[in-house]
């Protein structure tokens, strides 16, 4: 295979390909050679694995929820059966699948890459914390093998100190995890603030960066206090010790204080690397510099710190002092305003610039719709009088499931089109991925959309069984969550397909000018051989297309100040020489 | 296809009417959260269509094939982001004000309000109308204040009830407090109607009223759901009763002088109502072997229980009375002490009832004083009342 080959007809600049000893991939073989990897290439898929097993598993089990909701009185599970596969897809789905989806596997792919750094700046703690993260995950797996989880993800106090189903051990799993995510974010903020090469001020960095800098340092602020409150939880449980459970003097709104001290920040945890996601891809796709760049970057820091203040939202009707409440509904407006900054940008990014529907934009066109239904929603939850009637109804579960899945979800799925080529070195079918885009989008609207109606008809949350009239609704809900499913299914058939009848992928298929594109795909185990010369991440005016290769390659900028002075190229930036 | 149709019952694809948006606004409070609701909405709607509206306008219009290039190189707009993060500041502050306004006029009870207490536990509710009158409906006056005080028995519940868009946790350990105003009053059902329905139930067999399929309560009224919206546990979604607003106080006294005394009905007959209606049926079965969560109240009087202390008691008056108001004290093998106390909630006419019934579901229910004196195991062929070839089995599963 030839090495750094550079088409010669445009003479632009192009990574070419990676030769198999030097693909990460390739480079060594034999299962040791993964257990035991500190590649954070490697790692990034061993988390990729990881995490969409644990989705299919989630997935399923909210295949399962919805086929016991076609009928009122219930399909398919005893009340108790129910009871714990809701738990358990929540909570799987919020500690293995969402919360590291973003960071711990495209991050862990993309950090050191898009900062022209060979790994991150701890490899051996990165290593540890993926099997920390799988530590965790054999705990949950125990809890359900053993007596199951009956709680909600959520632990309430003394629900969780009464019941006789595995709490410790899920919460013990929920610990660990939290370390993995402590570890993770703590890598990335060392990372970011000393591995930049030459040139990469704070603002020259790619967007994905920021949104990376900002959830970790929520990660390493707020997941010690979740730390402590399991903690606590396991010994109020075992020891009485009489802090969340009332039969020995513990109040149970403490507990719900500390638990979502973290696990409101977690919801940022979640959302903020999916904004940075997106933030590429509307660029890229749309071939013009984001709108914007500094309000886009300053808005996710500020999300993240003013995500810190508005826990009390979760707890409006526990019996809060009414200043409380008022306070924490003013605070909670307060963080919407960063989000709206940011998709007003996305959009005027959009604006003259030269679209590409390709599979990664479809999904980030489905993020800005689904994601602006998720945000609006939150006002009417955010609003005292009418949350009084939407609380812990299945508004608030429509609500959630548009931020977190059609947000979160839909932005991963969209990174993960986006970046396999560079990861695996695969082109995957453009149509089968469109398809999948789509069904996934007119599934999840179809599942969700009629969960608003039922949330303002009065139907709670964690219903294992429900009154007739709103049976209609339920069966609508649950034929769109079927189609959703296949519409998963399908994105992940198109990308398996790829890895065994793809066509090689090129260093830069979409025309990008971060530097992930200036090297070879799948990048080489040293990402690089020099510390890269940086440009601005959003200048597109030298990505040229070559049809030939269908590939873009970068060309010199105009050079508009000098016109009669030959200047040598700048360095070259990419990893082959 | 026509089969699986029919599980399903009605739904999506029944004819039943199909109500999209709204309870009923049975409250004070319902207008001004559905009013704060619309304006949300439409203030919602016109940032959406503000920003998909563009969005979508952009992805046709500028929509080329690769190689194409951006026509514009604008990469910030300082004016254009300072308004697009203030002019939503002005909807987001007229929101957060009205919202806060309803919600504060919810929190405070005007003077001379009706109290009714609440006590929630898993898995129902008994109000508490005074004067020893306790029901799991709850029945308030038309246009009158009305403040519940609530506390929950075990873990957290919660008090919501949609048509008056109002909610309220009910936290061990705290006593909540919600108050409101119904605005509509229930019908009351056709004579014709509400004795179909008793009929209809006779005939069912089912040993607790269907609110859903009558469509009233037992005394014929129209009625409004009542929720718990805070997970509880196992039947955490059959943590449902049914609030009745009465147009009259004098229909209101009726009807609480009505659940308040046994009055001429006798103690089993009245026994077994309470069962259903202090909802021991939530736990304990009244058939042959059947363990719901408790033990089963067939074949209990007179029998031997096996304790988990080791010793073994004999199911008498003291046993029964005593396991209703202290529940943790005695028991019985093979079983969580889950139980809340009834003390306070039933008078003692009431406990004499529930143990007439229970003696009533009982092959001992004559004889155990005597079979309990000769201390025999399993004697009492010729007397049994009830069909008693199950005796054996029943111990066991008492045992369980």
């Amino acid at each position: 295979m030839a090495t750094g080959a550079v088409p010669a007809q445009s003479g632009g600049r192009d990574a070419g390909f990676v030769s198999d000893s030097e693909n990460y991939l390739k480079n060594s073989s034999g299962l040791l050679s993964w257990i035991f990897t500190l590649d954070h290439k490697r790692i990034g898929v061993m988390y990729l694995v990881g995490i969409l097993s644990s989705f299919l598993a989630g997935g399923l089990l909210a295949m399962g929820i919805r086929w016991h909701l076609m009928s009122p009185d219930g399909l398919l599970f005893s009340n108790d059966a129910y009871n714990q596969v809701f738990t358990l897809h929540g909570a799987i789905m919020v500690f293995l699948f969402i919360i590291p989806s973003i960071p711990a596997a495209l991050g862990n792919f993309l950090v050191p890459v898009m900062l022209g750094a060979k790994d991150v700046a701890f490899p051996r703690l990165n290593l540890c914390s993926f099997y920390l993260w799988l530590g965790g995950a054999f705990f949950f797996v125990g809890a359900l093998m053993m007596n199951g989880l009956d709680t909600g993800w959520t632990f309430y106090t003394p629900y969780s100190t009464s019941t006789d189903t595995s709490v410790v051990m899920a919460t013990l799993g929920a610990f660990i995890l939290g370390f993995s995510s402590i570890f993770t974010g703590l890598n990335f903020i060392v990372t970011i603030n000393t591995m930049r090469p030459p040139g990469m001020t704070w603002f020259r960095m790619p967007l994905f960066l920021w949104a990376t800098y900002a959830t970790s340092i929520i990660q390493v602020l707020a997941t010690p206090v979740l730390g402590i409150t399991l903690l606590l939880l396991i010994a109020e449980k075992t020891m009485h010790i009489g802090i969340f459970d009332p039969e020995y003097n513990g109040d149970p709104v403490t507990f719900q204080h500390f638990f979502w001290f973290y696990s409101h920040p977690a919801v940022y945890i979640m959302i903020l690397p999916a904004f940075g996601i997106i933030s590429e891809l509307i660029s890229v796709h749309s071939h013009k510099g984001i709108f914007g760049y500094r309000f886009i970057a300053y808005s996710s820091i500020a999300i993240a710190l003013l995500g810190f203040l508005v826990w009390g939202h979760h707890m409006f009707t526990s019996g809060m002092s009414q200043v409380t409440v008022i306070i924490f509904s003013a605070l909670t407006f307060t963080v919407s305003v960063p989000s709206a900054i940011k998709v007003f940008n996305w959009v005027s990014t959009m604006y003259k610039g030269s679209i590409s529907l390709t599979t990664p934009m479809c999904y980030a066109l489905s993020f800005i719709f689904l994601f602006t239904i998720g945000g609006l929603t939150g006002l009417f939850l955010g609003t005292l009088s009418t949350d009084l009637h939407l609380h812990d109804t299945y508004f608030v579960v429509a609500h959630f499931h548009y931020v977190m899945m059609g947000g979160t979800m839909v932005a991963f799925l969209g990174g993960l089109f986006h970046w396999w080529p560079k990861m695996m070195g695969k082109m995957f079918n453009e149509t089968g991925g469109r398809i999948s885009a789509a069904i996934v989008f007119v599934g999840f609207n179809m599942a969700f959309l009629p969960q608003f109606l039922l949330g303002n008809q009065g139907m709670p949350r964690r219903y294992a069984t429900y009154d007739p009239e709103f049976a209609w609704l339920h069966q609508l809900s649950s034929i769109g969550a079927f189609t959703l499913g296949i519409g998963l299914l399908t994105a992940g058939l198109v990308l398996l397909h790829s890895l065994f009848r793809g066509k090689q992928a090129p260093a830069n298929p979409w025309g990008g000018a971060t530097l992930e594109w200036h090297c070879t795909s799948p990048p080489p185990f040293y990402n690089f051989k020099h510390a890269p010369a940086v440009g601005d991440p959003y200048e597109f005016a030298n990505v040229e297309y070559d049809s030939a290769t269908d590939n873009y390659v970068f060309t010199d900028l105009p050079r508009e100040l000098v016109p009669d002075e030959h200047e040598p190229a700048p360095a070259s930036a990419g990893g082959q020489a | 296809m026509f089969n699986a149709l029919e599980i399903l019952g009605p739904g999506l694809f029944g004819d039943d009417a199909k109500a999209l948006w709204f309870p009923d606004q049975a409250s004070t409070y319902a207008a001004e959260s559905d009013g704060t609701y619309a304006m949300i909405l439409w203030v919602s709607a016109f940032f959406f269509v503000l920003v998909l509206g563009p969005m979508i306008y952009f992805t046709f219009k500028y929509h080329k094939p690769k190689g194409g290039k951006a026509t514009s190189r604008v990469r910030h707009h300082n004016l254009l982001e300072i308004t697009w993060s203030v002019v939503p500041c002005f909807f987001l502050v007229i929101m957060f004000v009205r919202g806060s306004w309803g919600y504060l006029d919810m929190q405070t009870p005007p003077e001379g309000t009706r109290q009714i207490d609440v006590e929630a536990y898993k898995w129902a509710w008994s109000m508490n109308y005074g004067n020893g009158a306790i029901h799991p409906e709850l029945h308030v006056l038309l246009n009158e204040p009305t403040k519940l005080v609530m506390r929950s028995k075990d873990v957290l519940h919660a008090f919501y009830v949609p048509a008056f868009r109002i909610k309220r946790d009910i936290v061990p350990g705290r006593y909540n407090i919600v108050w409101f105003q119904a605005t509509i009053p229930s019908e009351k059902a056709s004579d014709e109607e509400l004795d179909a329905a008793l009929a209809a139930h006779k005939e069912s067999g089912d040993a607790t009223w269907n609110y859903d399929k009558y469509q009233i309560t037992e005394d014929g009224y129209r009625y409004y759901d009542l929720f718990c919206a805070e997970y509880c546990g196992r039947d955490h979604s059959m943590m449902q009763t049914y609030v009745v607003v009465h147009e009259t106080q004098e229909d209101l006294d009726a009807w609480i002088k009505k659940i308040s005394s046994r009055g001429d009905t006798p103690p089993a007959e009245y026994g077994e109502k309470l069962y259903k209606l202090r909802n021991c049926v939530g736990c304990h079965s009244n058939e042959p072997n059947k363990v719901v969560v408790g033990p089963t109240f067939h074949n209990l009087y007179g029998y031997e229980r096996p304790l988990q202390s080791g010793q073994t008691v004999v199911a008498d008056e003291q046993y029964i009375r005593e396991s209703i108001l202290e529940p943790k004290a005695k028991i019985v093998q093979g079983y969580n002490p889950q139980m809340p106390s009834f003390k306070g909630q039933l008078s003692d006419d009431d406990i004499a009832s529930l143990i007439a019934y229970m003696k009533s579901l009982s092959d001992r229910g004559e004889t155990a004083s005597d079979a309990a004196q000769a201390n025999d195991s399993t004697a009492s062929e010729g007397e049994a009342e009830v069909a008693g070839d199950d005796q054996p089995a029943a111990a066991e599963a008492a045992a369980n």
